[in-house]
């Protein structure tokens, strides 16, 4: 080793040591300063290479310590903070006297290493992702254990006055890991109307704990019916540095949360935080924050990303058959990589409910003032994204739905009077992420609907019997029937007795659901829950004899292993599951499949109607994305099947509609005892 | 008639039980072995089902079944034939299962005879025309009807009402 190069060497780690210095000096004024993190971590790295080639052994074992814990910053597995800062800012000085004395050959020296390097150890440690020796490990070894989640919590009006405090909901989650809190307010009125026992608020919280979703449930325990809460998942690791500082967190518009899909979009795009550092640089190419692809484009996108799922598929199947740690390793890596793609393919083709308000906003203000009524509409939430295919088939139900609100639920001024309401009637339109799912909802403060009013309609018509005993979500549920009007006075409007039909119909067209929540007195909202995508789906493969089904996974809710012989002679369809009794439908009967009969049967729960249904298949073979293909014209009727997708052996399995499904066999069983009865 | 039967007068001919038939080969996209054929529960029994056709899902129809004759086991020489056919002003493809294919020969308009509106089980607008080739009738198939419409024979029996 020439004297030239460790000369050059030392040089190179001084000014590495410089470097990191300034840095952090600058993440001291900015904690979130991605770049400063990402210099240090670089400068780092090189050093601790550089002096591992020259000997300098002491330099490169402590640097490596201090680079697994920026590693970790970096790739948002753990949060700046002041003590990694103050322990760095120790460590620049301490190797600084290691370039002397690379050996340790002084005391002070010495029993200064062993300090810091004891302190940066405990550092690590106490972050519960503990770094192998090696840093090349992959990011996903040390984060497995913590994730970060969503949690929405939407407190109900009324919580206050049972004593609860929300903030405590709030801490005993912060509790849970580390997370940020986002509050929002949810329709506040104006200060003169705000009432004190009232809580007009709700928060999102970005948490990332080493703890189960269970765990976090548990929080709610006692508040689950005062509340809405949702619970998802965001990401492996810890992504509250990705997001802490974000401008869209910072700049955002409290009256409304940010949902799940806000949040993880920010998380998913940390580039676009601005730091102070670099707003003034972004200042200047702001325009180019989005471009316009035509619609052709993305479709051809979109069906490149589906065929590469659709060989991904092949590939783990390949890879699953072939005993190759090498082969699954990338075969793992490209469904990760594929999952991700789809993702962001996905969002791409969402275009939010924005761009269809126009025209309600149009529609209300017209027909308000058409039947005289005083109407303030509101819509909450429009940024919620959907797809496009969706959004089209969209427009023609939810402008029914705002029809009826204003011609049958809202009152004209007077009546409202009355009533003791204020005179101007009050409709909103909002939406918001549950889930995979998209919820639109269309809530008035009007009449609601009379529930006997319907009922002696429906007798009226026919369409139910004078003695049948029918609980409040039926009643309700009789307005969906075709040739349904309960309007005293048609009106060009609404009332012709089509349209509720037609919504339901449309509306499950794009496999979403529709409900309705009515009060007599205070109004109605209609509840519609949609996909977010048509063209794929998150499903589980299942088997029955040789052929292969596809539940969706948003469908099932437990599976349990039965004896297929139990099932077979059960005479009265129900089945004892977690001391419950559940009907099932043993589906091989059903689908009249022969083939090898297996002795231990699949029951799969899924709900239906607000209850629990088993269905019953031979075997689950586990997660699949179905990527979805029309079964074509001449299955039209064979409704409960949504689709067929092409599986990694080129076989087809069909894509099951369990409500679809499920509302079937009902119908074909009441028939057939008809038919038994009568003979 | 569609515009392609009108300018092309190539046939594609095939048998089921001991008939013969023809299509045009306009509406012919391809000929398939047959792969496995995923059934489709609960759907009329001349739906065999639908196959993986480079990555689409195509659905198959038992053509045996739907013209009513009876039902038999495929064997080597049974073939699905790839048709595009016009319903509703839309182009549905399709595959139709045959026990077996012949040839394609050229027929001249003039070859071409009326059907018979007796004796044949067919509905006669479900035939275009027939040709005599060595002593065998063979029928000229109006694909487009033939596989949009429900009911193709004519049931001499009401029996075997199936759902």
């Amino acid at each position: 080793m020439t004297e030239k190069l460790l000369d050059i060497f030392l040089g190179e780690a001084q000014e590495l040591i410089v470097e990191i210095e300034k840095a952090v000096l600058l993440l001291e004024q900015n904690q979130q300063d991605e770049h400063g993190i990402s210099a240090i971590f670089r400068a780092m790295h090189t050093l601790k290479g550089s002096s591992g080639m020259f000997g300098f052994e002491a330099v490169s074992g402590i640097t490596h310590h201090l680079e697994s814990i920026y590693q970790d910053i970096r790739d948002g597995a753990r949060a700046m903070d002041a003590n990694v800062l103050a322990i760095t800012l120790k460590t620049l000085d301490h190797l600084r006297n290691l370039m002397q004395d690379p050996h340790l050959g002084d005391a002070g020296v010495r029993a200064n290493h062993e300090q810091l390097l004891t302190a940066i150890l405990s550092l690590e440690d106490a972050h519960t992702s503990h770094h192998t020796a090696n840093n090349t490990a992959p990011a996903s070894a040390n984060t497995a254990q913590q994730r970060s989640y969503y949690i929405y919590i939407l407190p109900h009006p009324a919580i206050l006055r049972n004593g609860t405090n929300i903030l405590y909901l709030v801490d005993d989650l912060l509790a849970l890991g580390e997370g940020t809190a986002l509050p929002f307010f949810h329709q506040i009125p104006e200060l003169a109307a705000i009432a004190p026992d009232t809580s007009y608020m709700g928060f999102e919280v970005v948490l990332a704990t080493t703890k189960k979703e269970e765990d976090i449930q548990e929080v709610f325990m006692f508040v689950e019916s005062d509340c809405d809460i949702t619970i998802k998942s965001l990401a492996d690791g810890n992504i509250l540095s990705a997001i802490g500082k974000h401008e869209q967190i910072q700049n955002r518009d409290v009256a409304a949360a940010l949902g799940y899909e806000g949040i993880k979009a920010l998380a998913a795009h940390p580039k676009k935080k601005i730091s102070k550092a670099d707003k003034a640089r972004s200042a200047g190419i702001n325009n180019a924050a989005s471009i316009r692809v035509s619609s052709e484009r993305l479709d051809d996108l979109m069906n490149l990303v589906s065929e590469l799922v659709t060989t991904q598929a092949r590939l783990s199947l390949f890879s699953g058959e072939n005993d190759s740690t090498e082969l699954s390793n990338i075969s793992e890596n490209i469904e990760k990589i594929t999952r991700r793609l789809r993702d962001n393919a996905f969002t791409m083709s969402l275009v939010p409910l924005e761009s269809i308000v126009v025209r309600f906003q149009r529609l209300v203000s017209d027909l308000s003032k058409e039947l005289h009524k005083d109407i303030e509409f509101t819509a909450v939430g429009m940024d919620t994204k959907i797809d496009k295919s969706i959004i089209e088939k969209l427009t023609d139900p939810l402008l029914h739905i705002l029809r009826n609100s204003i011609d049958h639920g809202i009152e004209n001024p007077e009546e409202r009077k009355r009533r003791n309401k204020s005179p101007k009637g009050k409709l909103q339109l909002r939406s918001y992420y549950s889930g995979g799912n998209v919820i639109i909802e269309i809530a008035d403060d009007g009449a609601g609907i009379d529930l006997t009013k319907v009922k002696e309609k429906a007798i009226a018509k026919g369409l139910i019997d004078g003695h049948a005993a029918l609980s409040e979500k039926e009643l309700t549920d009789l307005i969906f029937l075709p040739g349904f009007s309960t309007a005293s006075v048609i009106t060009g409007v609404s009332g012709r007795g089509v349209g509720m039909d037609v919504v339901r119909r449309n509306v499950s067209d794009i496999r979403g659901e529709i409900d309705i929540a009515t009060r007599a007195g205070e109004g109605t909202t209609f509840i519609i829950k949609l996909p977010l995508t048509l063209s794929i789906l998150d499903g589980l493969l299942v088997k029955i004899g040789d052929t292969d089904f596809i539940l969706p996974l948003t469908s099932v809710a437990k599976c349990y292993e039965v004896k297929t012989a139990a099932l077979e002679s059960s005479f009265n369809q129900l089945i004892q599951l977690d001391e419950k009794r559940l009907p099932f439908f043993f589906l091989r009967n059903d689908f009249a499949i022969t083939d090898h009969k297996p002795e231990l049967s699949q029951v799969i729960l899924v709900s239906y109607d607000g209850q629990q249904v088993g269905l019953v298949f031979d075997r689950i073979e586990g997660e699949y994305q179905a990527v979805l293909k029309p079964l074509g014209e001449f299955y039209q009727r064979q409704n409960e099947f949504s689709g067929a997708t092409i599986l990694g052996n080129g076989n087809v399995a069909l894509v099951l509609d369990p409500n679809k499904l499920i509302g079937k066999l009902i119908d074909h069983y009441k028939n057939q005892q008809r038919y038994e009865y009568a003979g | 008639m569609s515009t392609q039967a009108e300018t092309l007068n190539s046939f594609l001919s095939f048998r089921l039980d001991d008939e013969l038939f023809a299509a045009n080969v306009g509406k012919v996209l391809e000929i398939l072995e047959i792969p496995k054929i995923t059934k489709v529960p609960r759907s009329p029994e001349y739906m065999r089902g639908v196959v993986n056709l480079r990555g689409n899902v195509l659905p198959v129809i038992d053509t045996r079944t739907k013209f009513g004759l009876p039902p038999t086991s495929d064997t080597v020489n049974s073939c699905i034939l790839v048709l595009s056919i016009a319903s509703a002003g839309k182009n549905i493809t399709l595959g139709a299962v045959v026990d077996a294919v012949q040839e394609v020969m050229e027929i001249d308009n003039s070859a071409i005879q009326a059907v018979p509106s007796m004796g044949t089980r067919y509905k006669s607008e479900f035939i275009d025309g027939m040709v005599k080739l060595n002593d065998q009738f063979i029928m000229l198939l109006n694909l487009d009807l033939v596989f949009t419409s429900e009911e193709v024979f004519v049931l001499e029996e009401a029996a075997g009402s199936k759902n």
